[in-house]
């Protein structure tokens, strides 16, 4: 019975004993093998006694709180001006053609280049950060509602307008839901590189927020809350994208992700 | 004029795509000529003939080859580590399940969060020379290959590892006959987008406590304000990712001009 059990579950099992070995190995070997130097290293004890008194007393919180304020300042901007762009390119031939080889170049091109001028021009805070965030995650949004346009069904749009619907009948029964699901994939690289300027913004120049608070507690050498820090990101992370996932899986099932996460 | 009608219809993709970049060029370089511009506003502005000069003369001088030398090598070695280690991890845990399993969770939370959040536990470790760098480079091109990998290993016809097993092939051989061939076009797409993160790397790893490197220069010409030079370098990293991306991407439609067109990903 309980071989069964364990069978089943064989995946999640093996994941979850995993993940436990390398903690425990890194407590032990650190513990016993290796002598601890606090300026260098640090073990998973120490990460939980920091984390309960970051987290659950202490400051990381707010500063999770200004990062995210910037983050979503700067996505919302991406999405409200990236979804309309990219549906403009898919929807007018010429527009398309115009726009796709400069917004291919910046896509391509590291961006994230140009922090130190963002930051000087606008200064250290919230909204250098913003821009930053929506520099790099407006391109997804873009580029994936285009495809996503692009790639709607021909006979929808015959069938619509022999029915005599106008192009708001269009847009909403026929362009929109059929690229959704590409605008959901879109959100999820989106959602990464956002991250990366966040963190970049911070690093760069902050006095608050989660990037700034890794690096200080790096630079003070205080490795215990910097691994806090760093796994409140790391849970903050996977918890957005695994759920943009769960949205990707609900809006459109056939669709078997081909793409590279 | 017909024919310049049809002249036009020919071309119109790159006559309006590579028109738009050139009128948005020619507008920033009148743009002071056009509209007046306040005087803390012209501290930050440069235009593209002066971004021309300035890295003109910043390779005339002399001054930015030992920075392009010393980037160069942080990329090239980081990339060649996460192929080194990615590559291999990627067949395996294609290969066996189990061990797919005891790695799947790992994979999946370095995958979500920005690895760039290990930049100052990097320098603590390995210092401000370039070490820091090789490995963050690494840290973040090696989970694009070593998914990309997993998944062009898992997505092999299981018919035809089975014609070869049933021929007596051993798993190397399978390997080698039927699993490495069939993940080449997906190990390419892994590349493409490990070089995108690799340069992100070296960017911002020569932001923070960096003494060279092409991410140092212009940090440093950011906060003495020479915006030329900030430009110059940009233009350098857009030129060089966009001339990488490009080869991977020619050798990519290449090799799987039988995969249908998804969305663009970089």
């Amino acid at each position: 019975m309980k071989k069964k059990l364990f069978a089943e579950h064989r995946r999640f099992w093996l994941g979850l004993g995993s993940v436990l070995f390398v903690l425990a190995a890194w407590e032990v070997l650190l513990t016993y093998v290796f002598p601890l130097n606090p300026f260098f290293f640090t073990k998973p004890s120490l990460i939980a006694v920091a984390f309960k008194e970051q987290v659950i007393y202490g400051a990381l919180w707010g500063d999770l709180a200004v990062s995210s304020k910037a983050f979503l300042w700067g996505f919302s901007f991406a999405i409200l001006l990236g979804i309309p762009l990219g549906a403009l390119m898919g929807w007018r031939r010429k527009a398309g053609y115009t726009l796709d080889p400069f917004f291919t170049a910046l896509y391509a091109s590291p961006l994230v280049a140009l922090a130190p001028l963002i930051i000087v021009v606008f200064g250290v805070g919230l909204f250098a950060k913003s821009v930053l965030v929506f520099a790099l995650s407006v391109f997804p949004f873009i580029f994936n509602t285009f495809a996503g346009v692009r790639s709607t069904d021909r006979l929808l749009i015959n069938v619509v307008r022999s029915f005599g619907g106008g192009e708001t009948d269009l847009y909403l029964k026929v362009i929109l839901p059929s690229t959704l699901p590409y605008i959901v994939a879109g959100a999820r690289i989106a959602l990464g590189r956002g991250l990366v300027g966040i963190i970049v913004g911070e690093f760069y120049a902050a006095s608050e927020g989660i990037g700034y608070a890794i690096s200080r507690f790096g630079d003070t050498y205080r490795l215990p809350e910097m691994f806090a820090a760093i796994f409140l990101l790391m849970i903050a992370a996977v918890g957005l994208t695994e759920g943009m996932r769960k949205l990707e899986n609900v809006l459109a099932p056939w669709k078997t992700t081909q793409e590279s996460r | 004029m017909k024919r310049l009608a049809n002249f036009y219809t020919e071309r119109e993709q790159s006559i309006l795509g590579g028109g738009f970049i050139l009128l948005l060029i020619v507008l920033w370089e009148l743009m002071p000529h056009l509209v007046p511009l306040s005087k803390g506003f012209s501290l930050f502005f440069t235009t593209p003939w002066k971004v021309i000069e300035a890295g003109y003369q910043l390779i005339v001088e002399n001054k930015i080859q030992e920075h392009f030398y010393v980037s160069s090598i942080e990329f090239l070695a980081g990339l060649g580590l996460a192929i080194i280690v990615g590559l291999p991890l990627g067949l395996i845990t294609g290969r066996s399940r189990d061990l797919d399993a005891t790695v799947d969770p790992f994979v999946t939370i370095f995958n979500a969060t920005p690895r760039l959040i290990f930049l100052p536990l990097f320098i603590l470790w390995f210092g401000i020379g370039i070490w820091s760098k090789i490995m963050i480079v690494f840290i973040g091109a090696v989970f694009p290959l070593l998914i990309n990998t997993y998944e062009g290993v898992k997505n092999v016809d299981r018919v035809l590892v089975n014609v070869v097993r049933s021929f007596g092939a051993n798993e190397w051989q399978i390997m080698k006959i039927v699993v490495l061939p069939n993940s080449v076009p997906y190990i390419v797409a892994g590349l493409r987008l490990a070089i995108g993160r690799a340069i992100l790397g070296v960017v911002v790893g020569e932001f923070f406590g960096a003494s060279k490197g092409l991410g140092f220069l212009i940090a440093t010409a950011a906060t003495n304000y020479k915006v030329d030079v900030v430009f110059a370098g940009v233009a350098i990293f857009m030129g060089l990712s966009l001339i990488l991306t490009m080869a991977v991407k020619k050798i990519e439609s290449n090799l799987s001009r039988w995969r249908p067109e998804g969305a663009k990903t970089f």
